[in-house]
């Protein structure tokens, strides 16, 4: 039942998006690559479901390009965990990707009020 | 396949993390009640397949360095695989100019830049002695006396140890009969200046300087050779020239000095010299006059080769005061070890390298123009990437990438030429070059190698790859731009043309040069005929033959020569005309100032007979006879340029001479002029010919001396002179059996072997030119077949359209021309110092390069115009 549901609310992410979301996440503090997944599911409250085959190749990505920064740590439960974190260049690409983000979705957002306006 | 080992690391932490995620997945189930097996089921199944998620992420680290450059790398080779006729014309071109370079640079390497074979090599410098009276000896390095040595050995400062040294040979008797080794005299403190001990026994001690005391050191080589490597050599006694020696060391196996081939094997020291035969006899030692010596130093540790020489100034000057008579007009000159042994043989390996580099560029140019006609082939290919999302960077990489592939496959082919070329390089160049036995492909050759390949391929590369990106890729505005940036590029491969046509000029006009040069050279007559003469030369041990013996011996010798049946003539003579070897003796004129003004001449012994078998004229007077023997007064004949030099308007026959060397200071005889010969080539045909007196060989001084047979057929007389010296002397041993024409050949190897490499260069800079110039017009055509359609549709004449065609080729080659003429007019001041008998800005060479090179040109363009003239005017007007 349960992923039936999930299934049904799924969006598919515009590309680049997917990488703001990881930098958004780890500006709260590093994070293993479940630690993310389950983060980015419950802040937007189980519509997002970050496909592990997705995920790992763009955390890769990331820090090949230098944005994000990985070491081995132990977790409570001593197991070996790869843990993330933002680098400087990271920070500033999120906030780049932000605020082109906001202009987006403003612009999107008045454009589609409009025509909601029209319709009426 | 099998993975890099960080690879491998890698992989294995990309597992550990992605299990690592499911396990945490898993444990978060069971904590919110899931039972084991369903928490791992459904986090599994969540996740996806492991294998996928693995393998997308493994994609994202291989668009990054070393992978990334094997992708190109890979579609570089696809390319050009594709265009098999293009890549194998650019790397026929690269390894042309690649393989020529590295061959020339590894003789420089050899030769000029290799340090000497000793310890601290940059502190050894050579000392030498210059004539100060004005004229063009003053620029060469003469020998010195021992006594002018000595001085300079124990009055400076600068030096740790100056050694003092002059090449000998010896004949080494040995249990199967005797064997002529080459040697050297030398001070005691040479292996100390060299920085080599020898590897078994001691080397030489002051007091081994002292007449009597006969040690010698010998080379690795020898010792294995005739002492078969025995370990308690030294103490061993030996017979050197019929004399005892005691052998105190032997030198380890990569000891070579002096450095020249071939090698010396046995040193002994100047107790020698200092011998005297007969009581009251002046030995060489203290003769100042008697000037044949080289040396070498070994500097402090804080001085130069400019404090030494200013060091050693100071010691002259005061020889100068001490002894006007010998050292008045000397100076003395100090100059580092590896220049001195290099000498002229600078000059002319730069010239060769310049012509080189000049092929190379060539090269280049051909290859930047087949890749801009390739480049616009390329238009849609490289729009399609532009449009796919590839950054002109990216597109620029690719392209550059392709470059350094042709760059790789003409390198090696390359190296083959060189490896190839260098065995011809040696056995063709003149023997007496330091180092050019060892040329090599060493490590300092092949990274010259690549760095030239990669200099190379940025240098034909990168202008086409920036112009390919920054045509314009929009589709719409195609024809148009076409037609512009056509004509754009139509202009910049013109100009290519025109520079490869200068460097090309250069290289032709160098060659030729040279080539005309070398002519005149073996065209100077040598004032005797070197047809059918063969010579020969032995050592006479000391200690057996007294002087009056010795005239005996090579009396005797010669008329069992002359009874010999075909020979014509038999005489000796030292030094032998050409043969590399001369001296130099100064004298007083009678009535002269003497003193200070003493002048020097070339000197020569000669037997009776000698100008005879040599076919030297004699030009007035007569000429030595056998009656001209010990008892007899002593004479002289000379040169015609003595005899212009020192006669002007005069008869020289019966003015008398006093040379400045003897046996005894106390009795140097007057000698009478008795004769005047004709002028002889002595020392090289390129110096003017110098006066120079002969003396009989009976009233002589000098030996060996070197048996001269001018016979019908030479093929069998070295073997008859080997059998009478035998036959007369058993313990003598016959060496350097050479005919006249092998000593001649020697004398002009050295231009020879220039002119041969720089006229191979031009000839290869002339074919890459022709095949430059042959594809842009071909290309031109192609591109402007629609013109040619529609000229010849409106019924113009094949042959103007030939015209037109073959005009702009000869239009490129002719700007080329001028612009090679006018920087050959620069370049051959390169080659000022080396031209004989032709002026660097000679007119002729100028006009028959221009000639062969427009030739060419009309050829390389006809094919081409040939080709416009077929057009098929409807063909053409479809092809758009």
């Amino acid at each position: 039942m349960a992923r039936l549901r999930r299934h049904a609310s799924r969006i598919d992410l515009l590309q680049g998006t997917l990488d703001l979301l990881i930098l958004q996440t780890l500006q709260w503090g590093p994070q293993h690559g479940y630690g993310i997944s389950q983060a980015i599911r419950l802040h937007s409250s189980e519509v997002l479901q970050v496909d592990t085959g997705s995920l790992y190749p763009a955390m890769h990505r990331l820090e090949r390009q230098g944005l994000i920064r990985a070491e081995w740590k132990m977790s409570e439960n001593n197991q070996r965990v790869r843990v993330y974190q933002l680098t400087a260049a990271g920070r500033k690409q999120l906030a780049a990707a932000r605020s082109r983000w906001t202009q987006l979705s403003e612009a999107i957002a008045g454009v589609l009020n409009r025509t909601g306006e029209s319709e009426a | 396949m099998k993975l890099p080992l960080w690879r491998r690391r890698q992989d294995e932490e990309l597992e550990e993390e992605l299990a690592g995620h499911l396990q945490m997945a898993i444990a978060d189930r069971i904590a919110r009640g899931e039972s084991p097996d369903e928490a791992a089921r459904a986090a599994r199944l969540e996740f996806g397949n492991v294998g996928i998620v693995k393998e997308a992420t493994r994609e994202t680290w291989g668009w990054i360095g070393l992978e990334q450059l094997a992708q190109d790398v890979r579609y570089a080779w696809r390319t050009l695989r594709r265009t098999p006729g293009f890549t194998i014309v650019a790397v026929i071109t690269l390894a042309l100019g690649i393989g020529a370079n590295t061959a020339m640079f590894s003789v420089i390497n050899a030769v000029l830049l290799r340090p000497l074979p000793f310890p601290s090599p940059a502190a050894l410098v050579a000392v030498s002695s210059t004539d100060l009276r004005p004229g063009p000896a003053r620029s060469i390095s003469m020998s010195l006396s021992w006594p002018d040595f000595f001085d300079f050995r124990n009055k400076s400062h600068t030096f740790e140890h100056l050694s003092g040294y002059r090449d000998s040979s010896f004949t080494l008797v040995t249990t199967t009969g005797s064997v002529h080794v080459v040697g050297a005299v030398v001070t005691s403190e040479i292996f100390s200046t060299l920085g080599t001990p020898p590897a078994i026994g001691r080397g030489f001690r002051p007091e081994d300087e002292r007449a009597g005391s006969d040690v010698a050191v010998i080379g690795d080589a020898l010792w294995r050779s005739q002492f078969a490597a025995a370990p308690d050599i030294a103490g061993r006694t030996i017979t050197l020239d019929s004399r005892p020696y005691t052998i105190v060391g032997v030198m380890p196996p990569a000891f070579q000095f002096p450095i020249k081939f071939p090698a010396a094997q046995i040193w002994i020291t100047l107790a020698v010299d200092a011998r005297v035969e007969n009581p009251g006899d002046t030995p060489i030692t203290e003769q100042r006059g008697a000037h044949f010596l080289k040396a070498i130093g070994r500097l402090r540790p804080n001085a130069t080769a400019e404090s030494a020489q200013a060091d050693l100034d100071v010691v002259q000057a005061a020889l100068a005061r001490e002894f006007p008579v010998d050292n008045a007009q000397r100076g003395v000159r100090v100059t580092p070890q590896l220049d001195a042994l290099v000498g002229d043989a600078r000059g002319s390996l730069l010239v060769l390298l310049a012509a080189v580099g000049c092929v190379l560029l060539i090269a280049c140019v051909n290859l930047a123009n087949l890749l801009l006609a390739r480049g616009a082939g390329r238009g849609a290919e490289i729009a399609m990437r532009k449009a796919l999302g590839a950054s002109a960077r990216r597109i620029v990489r690719q392209l550059l990438t392709e470059s350094l592939v042709l760059a790789a496959i003409g390198t090696a082919c390359g190296l083959a030429i060189a490896y190839g070329s260098i065995a011809a390089l040696v056995r063709w160049s003149p023997v007496d070059v330091r180092g050019l036995d060892q040329v090599a492909l060493d490590a300092t050759v092949l990274g010259f190698t690549a760095a030239i390949a990669i200099v190379s391929a940025l240098a034909f590369g990168l202008a086409p790859a920036l112009r390919a990106v920054r045509a314009d890729a929009a589709p719409g505005a195609q024809t148009s731009a076409r037609a512009t940036a056509g004509r754009a590029e139509r202009r910049l491969r013109g100009l290519l043309v025109v520079a490869e046509t200068a460097i090309g000029v250069v290289l032709l006009v160098g060659a030729g040069l040279l080539l005309r040069s070398f002519d005149r050279l073996v065209r100077t007559p040598a004032g005797f005929d070197p047809d059918h003469v063969v010579t020969a030369t032995f050592l006479l041990p000391e200690t057996r033959y007294s002087y009056p013996r010795k005239v005996a011996f090579y009396d005797a010798l010669l008329a069992d020569l002359r009874a010999l049946p075909g020979v014509e003539a038999a005489a000796a003579t030292v030094p032998l005309p050409l043969s590399g070897t001369n001296y130099t003796i100064s004298f007083e004129q009678e009535g002269g100032s003497g003193g200070a003004n003493r002048e020097s001449a070339d000197f020569a012994l000669i037997s009776p007979g000698f100008l005879r078998a040599m076919h030297i004229p004699l030009v007035r007077g007569r000429d030595v006879t056998p009656a001209d023997d010990d008892a007899a007064p002593r004479v002289v004949v000379v040169n015609e340029a003595f005899a212009r030099v020192y006669f002007p308007g005069v008869d020289p026959i019966g003015k008398r001479l006093k040379l400045g060397i003897s046996t005894t200071e106390a009795e140097t005889p007057w000698r009478e002029i008795v004769g005047v010969a004709g002028d002889v080539r002595s020392r090289s045909f390129r110096d003017p010919v110098r006066p120079a007196y002969f003396v009989p060989y009976a009233q002589g001084l000098i030996s060996p001396l070197r048996v001269v047979v001018r016979a019908r057929n030479t093929a069998g007389i070295g073997e008859e002179i080997r059998k009478l010296v035998a036959g007369r002397d058993r313990e003598v041993a016959v060496y350097d059996v050479k005919t006249m024409d092998q000593f001649l050949a020697t004398s002009v190897a050295s231009p020879r072997f220039q002119a041969v490499l720089l006229a191979l260069f031009a000839i290869v800079g002339l074919m890459l030119t022709a095949v430059g110039l042959y594809g842009v017009l071909a290309y031109g055509v192609a591109q402007r077949t629609r013109e040619f359609g529609i000229r010849l549709a409106l019924g113009a004449h094949p042959g103007d359209v030939r015209r037109l065609v073959m005009r702009g080729g000869i239009a490129l080659v002719a700007a080329g021309l001028a612009a090679g003429i006018v920087a050959a007019g620069f370049a051959t001041e390169l080659l000022a110092g080396t031209l004989y008998g032709v002026s660097r800005l000679d007119p002729a060479t100028f006009a028959g390069v221009a000639a062969i090179l427009l030739a060419v040109a009309a050829l390389a363009s006809y094919l081409p115009a040939r080709r416009a003239t077929r057009v098929d005017p409807i063909t053409a007007l479809r092809c758009e």
